[in-house]
């Protein structure tokens, strides 16, 4: 650029000027009306503020090495960009490869292994917010919201109702326990709460929930020492064709025993309907909504994570908002 | 003879630019500046295509259920109506994806895309804190800082910029205001916006990735729903940004683009009009 010549041919004079090319720097830009005035003494002139600009420093520097640099750098910038494209290439999914004309399948168990790790450290900083003790908002009747029914495939039959029993198994009693609703709800203290529900998907929805509070079920009937994790299950979950499709997924016991995680059995204080999972369902604020499954039938308190229906679909593990 | 260190007052020998013509440089940008600025162009990418294909699960921009397809989705609307007005895209397999397809990872994806969202997610934090010691490091956020007089600055650039197209066709000379900083008012408006909207970036993504632990976080741009809103705006300001960003460097020249690769610029004389009007 002629900008550039315009620089060269400058710079005798600032040599000139200052003395020493190198002296020059500090005081290079000037303002217009100073612009006369030997540049190396305006640095002098004013001592200057914290939050002020500095000159940029310069130096001389030959053209050819100026050159090498250049060369050098753009090189080096070049070949991360390749990298860059090449790995970023590399992580995007097989359906947006194909889209983009890559036949080959791209999918491999090391790409598989640094994504399941990124959403592992993700999962780790959400377990490293949970707090017992962090309560998740109360809404007033006011605030809440419409809620569609999300069953991922068909709604059940509400036939399963009349014969529905809660099974308890991984206890400390060793037994496995079988719960009717009326049992449940005599035994166990109900808690009201408006709270939000969030789905992985973005929407939420701010709902008027009642139950017993899991805590409370937990301390009824103990799990084995050992239990860290409870897998939740409902055995009456549906495909989208209507087939059966169990529904499980692990919960750990630290978010089981949120005092807002509840056992829901009403909801806009009505005893739930076959669309929010009647007659018990999951209601952990602190979760997505994927983990608030409906019409739970069996509770397994044990010791390892166990498996989890969206952690099988590449969602993460833990859920914890 | 070192020259890759600026340094203060070490005795240059005007000998060796008397056997080789010498260029006056000024370090420009810090390495880490550098490095963090071309890593965002990956991880922004990443980070849009990705957020596109999350937003495909629940759009934000609804309108009422249409009675015949049942779709509510006006990114869907767009696509459907490029793909009916558009010449070419008649025959277009899947009008309501067009969108979707060409500006994100795709639909129906949002396990891998929220995968890909958090690793260029956490990818952008770092980058942005590269960023940030890099500023400190080089002492760039100075340049940085908002002026006073940089609202009259900036309309004396708008004023260049208007008029440097009608000035070219009637053959006029048009001069580029003269500044003494390293940035104009409008470049400073548009540099110190962005690692502001980078902030907001994070601080919204946040709020709606932990809405219960974070739910003051939330809070504070307006709840939840309103957070995602930001957060999808938020999009649009580095979108915007960019386009005259690549346009202007480009027409800027070479220095300009090498600074930010190498760091050097040779053009040290700020207070001199910029020489291609001659």
């Amino acid at each position: 650029m002629s900008d550039d010549k315009k620089s060269d041919s400058l710079q005798p004079e600032e040599i000139r000027s200052t003395g020493s090319p190198l002296s020059a720097n500090c005081g290079l830009r000037t303002d217009g009306a100073a612009s006369s005035v030997p540049v190396g003494s305006l640095s002098m002139k004013k001592p200057q503020g914290f939050f002020e600009e500095r000159s940029l420093p310069a130096i001389e520097m030959t053209a050819g090495r100026l050159r090498y640099l250049s060369r050098r750098d753009v090189l080096l910038f070049g070949a991360g960009a390749v990298v860059a494209l090449a790995g970023g290439g590399f992580l995007l999914p097989q359906d947006t490869l194909s889209r983009l004309g890559v036949r080959r399948n791209m999918d491999s168990p090391g790409k598989e292994w640094f994504l399941n790790k990124a959403l592992r450290i993700d999962d780790d900083v959400a377990e490293a917010l949970y707090s017992r003790d962090r309560r998740v908002p109360n809404y007033t009747k006011s605030q809440i919201t419409p809620l569609k029914n999300n069953y991922n495939g068909a709604t059940p039959d509400p036939g399963y109702i009349s014969g529905w029993n809660l099974t308890l198994d991984g206890l400390a009693s060793g037994l496995s326990i079988s719960l009717d609703i009326r049992n449940l709800l005599a035994r166990f203290s109900v808690h009201e709460q408006i709270t939000r529900l969030v789905c992985v998907e973005g929407w939420s929805a701010i709902a008027w929930w009642a139950g017993l509070r899991f805590d409370d079920l937990l301390r009824a009937y103990p799990p084995m020492s050992q239990a860290k994790w409870a897998r939740v299950e409902s055995s009456v979950n549906l495909d989208a064709s209507g087939n059966s499709d169990p529904y499980f997924v692990s919960i750990d016991l630290a978010t089981a025993r949120h005092p807002q995680t509840l056992l829901a059995t009403h909801f806009n204080g009505q005893p739930l309907t076959v669309d929010h999972g009647a007659p018990l369902r999951l209601l952990a604020p602190v979760k997505l909504g994927l983990k608030n499954v409906k019409a739970i039938t069996k509770l397994t308190y044990v010791a390892e994570e166990p498996r989890d229906y969206w952690a099988e679909r590449g969602y993460s593990r833990y859920d914890g908002i | 003879m070192s020259h890759s260190t600026p340094p203060a007052n070490e005795p240059n020998s005007t000998s060796t630019s008397l056997e080789e013509p010498g260029v006056l440089v000024a370090k420009k940008h810090h390495i880490l500046v550098r490095w963090s600025h071309w890593l965002n162009v990956p991880i922004l990418l990443g980070l849009i295509l990705s957020g596109i294909s999350i937003y495909w699960a629940s759009p934000i921009y609804q309108h009422k259920p249409d009675p015949i397809t049942g779709n509510f989705d006006v990114a869907v609307d767009i696509g459907i109506w490029i793909c009916t007005h558009v010449p070419g895209l008649h025959h277009y397999g899947s009008p309501p994806d067009w969108i979707y397809n060409h500006m994100s990872l795709g639909p129906g994806m949002l396990a891998l895309a929220l995968r890909l969202h958090w690793l260029c997610a956490n990818s952008f934090m770092l980058n942005g804190m590269v960023y940030l010691a890099g500023l400190v490091m080089g002492g760039g956020w100075r340049s940085l800082l908002p002026r006073r007089t940089d609202l009259f600055d900036a309309l004396r650039m708008l004023r260049y910029y208007v008029g440097f197209p009608v000035a070219k066709l009637v053959r006029r000379k048009w001069l580029h205001p003269r500044f003494n900083t390293k940035y104009n008012a409008l470049q400073r408006a548009a540099y110190f916006s962005i690692p502001v909207a980078g902030i907001l970036s994070v601080t919204t993504g946040w709020a709606i990735h932990k809405p219960m632990q974070l739910h003051w976080l939330a809070a504070l741009f307006g709840g939840y729903n309103a957070a995602r809103v930001w957060h999808f705006c938020l999009m649009w300001v580095f979108i915007l940004f960019i386009a005259p960003h690549v346009i202007l460097v480009f027409a800027d020249g070479w220095d300009t683009l090498r600074s930010m690769i190498v760091g050097w610029s040779t053009r040290v004389k700020r207070s001199e009009p910029i020489a291609n009007e001659r």
